[in-house]
């Protein structure tokens, strides 16, 4: 049933070109983010800008293994550009009444919502494995170490990175499956996420006269965009001014966010479940 | 196998609009299933609960005695009012995704699509076919797994003379495969002219069903014609199972019988008479009269 759903979406996306140049405009972005860092450090140092003395090119963002964590957090503000991919996808199946027609000829609902599900986890992997395969090779170049136990360890960053862009799209196909919309949903999706929750959060978190009482929320909201004060993946720039950063798996956000990505699906099948198909 | 499709019971409701209201059908393997009624009497919705996409408020239906629903949709082959396919898809790659859910080979697409005479526009994309060609893919896609149950939607609706003609042309076809089929329409001459059984619906009850032969037949009127109308008329007057006179335009007269009378007795009657027609034609009955008949008895 999972390679059938698999190969269902497969041939649906194969010959779509909007799927391929989104694809490939989100892995652009994401060697820009990730690789990027060696030449904005350069030209830091070529404008002549030194903190006490110190070359800006020093500063071993690149190194194994703490590649991992930096590239982990810096991709996974291009994520957004995937839950677009997600919400055509589904989209398409209802301007095109394919998804109709798909039931029609002969599956169920739950392996409709099964191939999105799918889709999200194969968008998912690809990224991370493109986000290995990417900052592997900078890091090759630019660290200052080669030993293969430091090459290979802290990789539990690249899982975190998954579940973060797993969750996220989930949220997408929930919002989307509500909202039916391709524009509402994208649109919604860029206010809500990138400017209105962050907003939210941070009151919640950080007004002083509330924040005992609400500053739980914040991790709970439902998107989460940014994990910046509270996320799968913590910020991990903070050690280069010798502070502590998270040094593997968060369990509490890692519990938030598969019992957000499981409400998702759910919410999502029941809905589509429960309603008839136009 | 015993039955194709049986529905029990079936209803759904809109809000307070019954759509369809305790439906009870069967059809049996090899039937011809026509359902009739006229816009709104419910026939999409019921299509649409027996194809999954429509959930029932109540009631259930099953598949050849209970098959499990999913694999028995892949035996279905559909074509519903409006075709559903990829825009940015070519004929091939469309058909690739429904034979990928109906779970054939795909060695099938170039058979079927020389079948509905789209080969030569095979690796065109959907979005540049006309609606007769649309139409015709869909046919295709329904033919796909070599289905033993059609389920037609108001087949011709929207297609211009030639396409409604090729289409009738196919469902004759692969009714004398001996598929079984379903027909949804309002259009009476379709029904009658290819299926074998009927059933009518008007807002959501089922007014009636049965075959198509038993309520076709001969009716107690005969139109006849004579030379002298006058001398007609005093003749036909006088005939023992006379009931009713009206003249019919240019055509001559209509002649109502009385039950157990034909028009044999009465070209039998006239002749003896002395009177030779030179028209008697006993009126058939048609499924338009029927189902007019049937709408406003209930």
């Amino acid at each position: 049933m999972i390679v059938k759903a698999f190969q269902l979406e497969w041939l649906k996306v194969r010959h779509y070109r909007v799927f391929w140049v989104l694809l490939g405009l989100y892995l652009l972005s994401l060697i820009v983010l990730t690789s990027g860092g060696a030449v904005f450090l350069e030209f830091l140092k070529y404008r002549g800008l030194k903190w006490e003395g110190i070359d800006p090119t020093i500063i071993p963002i690149y190194d194994f293994p703490d590649v991992w964590h930096n590239n982990a957090w810096l991709g996974h503000f291009t994520k957004i550009f995937l839950a677009f991919i997600v919400v055509i996808s589904v989209t398409n199946d209802w301007t095109f009444h394919t998804m109709r027609q798909n039931i029609i000829d002969g599956i169920s609902k739950k392996e409709f919502i099964l191939s999105k599900i799918i889709l999200i986890a194969f968008l998912g992997a690809i990224s991370t494995v493109f986000l290995f395969v990417t900052s592997f090779l900078i890091a090759l170049v630019y660290s200052h170490t080669h030993a293969v136990s430091d090459m290979f360890s802290n990789l539990e960053f690249l899982f975190l990175y998954f579940v973060d862009i797993f969750k996220y799209c989930t949220f997408a196909l929930f919002m989307t499956i509500i909202m039916r919309r391709p524009g509402f949903v994208i649109v919604f999706l860029i206010f809500y996420s990138l400017i209105i929750e962050p907003i939210v959060g941070a009151i919640l978190k950080f007004n002083p006269n509330i924040n005992e009482v609400t500053g739980w929320i914040e991790p709970w909201l439902p998107s989460n965009y940014f994990s910046i004060t509270s996320g799968l993946i913590e910020v991990p720039f903070p050690r280069y001014f010798l502070q502590e950063v998270q040094e593997g798996i968060l369990w509490y956000p890692l519990f938030i966010a598969i019992v957000w990505s499981a409400v998702f699906i759910l919410l999502s099948a029941r809905r589509l479940i429960k309603n008839d198909v136009r | 196998m015993n039955t194709t499709l049986e529905i029990k019971n079936l209803t759904k409701h809109y809000g307070r609009v019954q759509a369809v209201n305790q439906l009870d059908l069967t059809v049996k393997p090899g039937e011809i299933y026509g359902i009739l009624g006229p816009n709104g009497s419910g026939k999409t919705t019921t299509l649409g609960m027996i194809l999954d996409v429509i959930a029932p408020t109540s009631g259930d239906y099953s598949w050849f005695d209970g098959e499990n629903k999913v694999t028995s949709r892949q035996k279905i082959g559909s074509i519903l009012e409006t075709p559903c396919f990829y825009s940015y898809m070519t004929a091939v790659q469309n058909l690739r995704v429904a034979a990928h859910i109906k779970e054939c080979s795909f060695d099938r697409i170039d058979e079927v699509l020389k079948r509905v005479n789209l080969y030569e526009r095979r690796n065109h994309p959907f979005k540049t076919f006309s609606l007769g060609m649309k139409q015709r893919l869909s046919i295709a896609a329904a033919l796909l797994a070599n289905p033993p149950v059609m389920i037609l939607d108001e087949p011709t609706n929207g297609l211009d003379p030639q396409g409604i003609a090729e289409v009738r042309g196919l469902i004759k076809d692969i009714a004398d495969e001996g598929k079984t089929i379903i027909i949804a329409s309002h259009l009476l001459d379709e029904v009658q002219k290819v299926c074998t059984h009927f059933c009518v619906m008007r807002r959501g009850h089922k007014l009636h069903d049965g075959s198509v032969a038993d309520i076709l037949g001969e009716t107690n009127y005969v139109t006849v014609s004579a030379e002298s109308e006058e001398n007609l008329q005093t003749v036909v007057k006088s005939f023992d199972g006379f009931q009713g006179i009206e003249k019919e335009g240019l055509a001559g007269f209509l002649v109502e019988l009385k039950d157990g009378f034909s028009s044999t007795d009465l070209n039998n009657y006239c002749f003896s008479q002395g009177l030779t027609l030179s028209k008697l034609d006993p009126k058939t009955k048609s499924l338009e009269e029927e189902f007019l008949k049937i709408l406003s008895e209930k």
